[in-house]
């Protein structure tokens, strides 16, 4: 691990090495994404940056609205929104509110396809004035994404916490996939999921929250630059990276089928621009039947 | 419980979560293991996080102790004094000194227990002799000193341990549809103290935060987070219409807890799934 300062630009304002916004450098923590100030961040020798610590209570400040974050092990997004305000989220990520917040439904475009890939169909919308506050059932971090006029992340379903109003919410095909055949039986795998969600701030700038399992890593690709990850590590990832299918069969001395069978799994990313993962994930399913098509891959057979 | 008598104020530190006296050189409180030297954390929500048990803290109750061990899914050490006794549900007991007796305690409605999916068998252990106690998720424990007279509502299968003195009943939800709707189930536990303190252990999933109403204020709670309440405490349902045009939308229950009285929640929760 190597630790790198943070830089502080002029003399009181600070500019956060998570998320870019300057502040006057007076609070204990970012206003835009809650990282805690003049802490060394911690980047790994391969140039994976741990998500940078978050002190307990801190607040982000979102226009007229604030939200803090409460708690370390799971923590909850409590949103303090001025009138008019407003967010959305998936309804089951809901801790408690007051009865002053409005809720209602937001229908989603394509909601037959995205019902039919177990993503939700419904989000939830509530207007402020008032507190409601958010959280998964999962231990893990909360990634406070910050979007500037103009910027997109694709992110993998099922991440998002709470967005605010002003994110545009969209969504599109991962295009990776695998079918297997079982005897006349032809089984189709996505490994990601069959959508991403991609989040984008057309006009005005708004705050993205997402919630990972276990810890979180980023790491910025620089153009052409790929890595391996497992598929269900990945958190978001900018529009600029792309990503297909690995194959990667490992060497058996004595049996080429045997070793075919045998095999990992892995999405390639490639560069420019960030990625994150977590550290919990779940197994990647592989029935370990023979692939008969897939989306565009690379393999490697050792 | 003995609480040293408070002849000396300034010689003393009161614990603001459950208001024990302590030594003023006392860096967790003796009763419940609440650390001292650090301020209460509180959202400007108002609500206040469960005091986070440093790693090795113990405290007391009557002549035995409690060690707290571990953070991220935290163990409770106790070890029984003779004389003294805690009860539990079997399946949270970690390990134990074989010569620790093990009983059962006499439970009324056993029947109605059983359909609840409430546990049927609480077990009983007497000192002397060391019992541990952890849940299966990650959390944090949350001791409740419970002073004579109080009556407290906790979540079916949330509480670890309570001391042998305090009266342990069920309470049935009222109402089809807070049993329907409500997600906790048709009881919930109650723990009731007469004349004597008694102690009371819980484990959260995730992190624990409480808050308490004025009488008449109410906050809406998703029936899952629910953890424990004042029994001043009144719980109702309240469905929340989500309508669309094309689909015709679907309902949400949250919890409508009014004061007045603690309310304590869960960060973690199982989610209960919408009409």
């Amino acid at each position: 691990m190597s630790a790198t300062p943070s830089a502080p630009v002029g003399s009181r304002s600070y500019t956060c090495n998570w998320c870019g916004a300057v502040s006057d450098g007076t609070s204990l923590s970012c206003p835009s994404c809650g990282a805690t100030i003049n802490v060394k961040e911690i980047v790994t020798p391969t140039g994976w940056i741990e998500m940078p610590g978050r002190k307990d209570m801190a607040k982000l400040q979102i226009g007229k609205s604030s939200c803090q974050i409460e708690g370390l092990y799971v923590p909850a997004a409590d949103f303090n929104l001025a009138a008019e305000d407003g967010v959305y989220f998936a309804h089951h990520v809901l801790l408690w509110k007051e009865n002053s917040v409005n809720i209602s439904m937001m229908s989603m475009k394509g909601a037959w396809k995205r019902a039919f890939a177990g993503m939700p169909i419904f989000m939830t919308q509530a207007k402020g004035p008032g507190h409601i506050a958010f959280s998964r059932d999962l231990p893990g971090e909360l990634l406070a994404l910050p979007l500037q006029a103009g910027q997109a992340v694709d992110v993998r379903e099922h991440f998002l916490l709470v967005a605010t109003d002003q994110v545009d919410y969209g969504w599109s095909n991962t295009n990776i996939w695998f079918n297997t055949k079982n005897g006349d039986e032809t089984e189709t795998h996505y490994p990601l999921g069959m959508f991403l969600d991609r989040f984008s701030a057309s006009k005005m700038p708004g705050l993205l929250l997402l919630h990972a399992s276990g810890n979180v890593f980023v790491r910025q690709l620089a153009r052409g630059q790929s890595i391996l990850i497992k598929p269900t590590a990945l958190i978001f990832k900018d529009t600029s990276v792309s990503m297909q299918l690995h194959f990667e069969h490992p060497h058996s001395g004595w049996n080429l089928w045997m070793s075919y069978i045998q095999r990992y799994l892995w999405l390639r990313v490639t560069g420019p621009g960030r990625i994150a993962i977590q550290s919990a994930f779940e197994p990647v399913e592989d029935n370990g039947q023979t692939i008969t098509s897939h989306s565009p891959a690379t393999r490697q057979q050792w | 419980m003995v609480q040293p008598a408070q002849t000396d104020a300034v010689e003393r530190l009161k614990c603001n979560w459950c208001q024990g006296i302590n030594l003023k050189t006392a860096l967790s409180c003796q009763f419940c293991g609440a650390p001292l030297d650090l301020k209460d954390v509180v959202s400007e929500s108002g609500w206040r996080e469960a005091p986070r048990l440093k790693d090795m803290t113990e405290f007391h109750f009557f002549n035995s102790t409690c060690q707290v061990e571990g953070e991220i899914v935290p163990v409770a050490e106790i070890n029984l004094a003779q004389g003294d006794g805690i009860y539990f549900e079997h399946h949270v007991m970690l390990w134990k000194d074989p010569t620790v007796p093990m009983s059962v305690l006499q439970l009324p409605g056993g029947m109605k227990r059983v359909l609840a999916g409430m546990p049927f068998i609480i077990s009983v252990a007497q000192g002397p002799g060391r019992v541990a106690f952890s849940r299966d998720a990650t959390g944090e424990l949350v001791v409740l000193p419970l002073h004579p007279g109080m009556e407290l509502d906790v979540r079916e299968h949330a509480f670890l341990l309570a001391s042998a003195n305090i009266t342990y009943s069920f309470e049935r939800i009222k109402g089809l549809r807070n049993i329907l709707f409500g997600g906790q189930g048709m009881y919930m536990d109650r723990f009731v103290t007469t004349n004597q303190s008694g102690l009371l252990i819980l484990h959260g999933y995730g992190n624990v935060f409480e808050r308490t109403l004025k009488p008449g204020e109410s906050i809406l709670v998703e029936p899952g987070a629910f953890l424990y309440k004042d029994s001043t405490v009144q719980m109702n349902v309240q469905m929340q219409q989500l309508t669309t045009g094309l689909f015709g939308g679907s309902a949400m229950s949250l919890a409508q807890m009014v004061g007045p009285g603690r309310v304590g929640i869960q960060s973690m929760y199982v989610h209960h799934a919408t009409e």
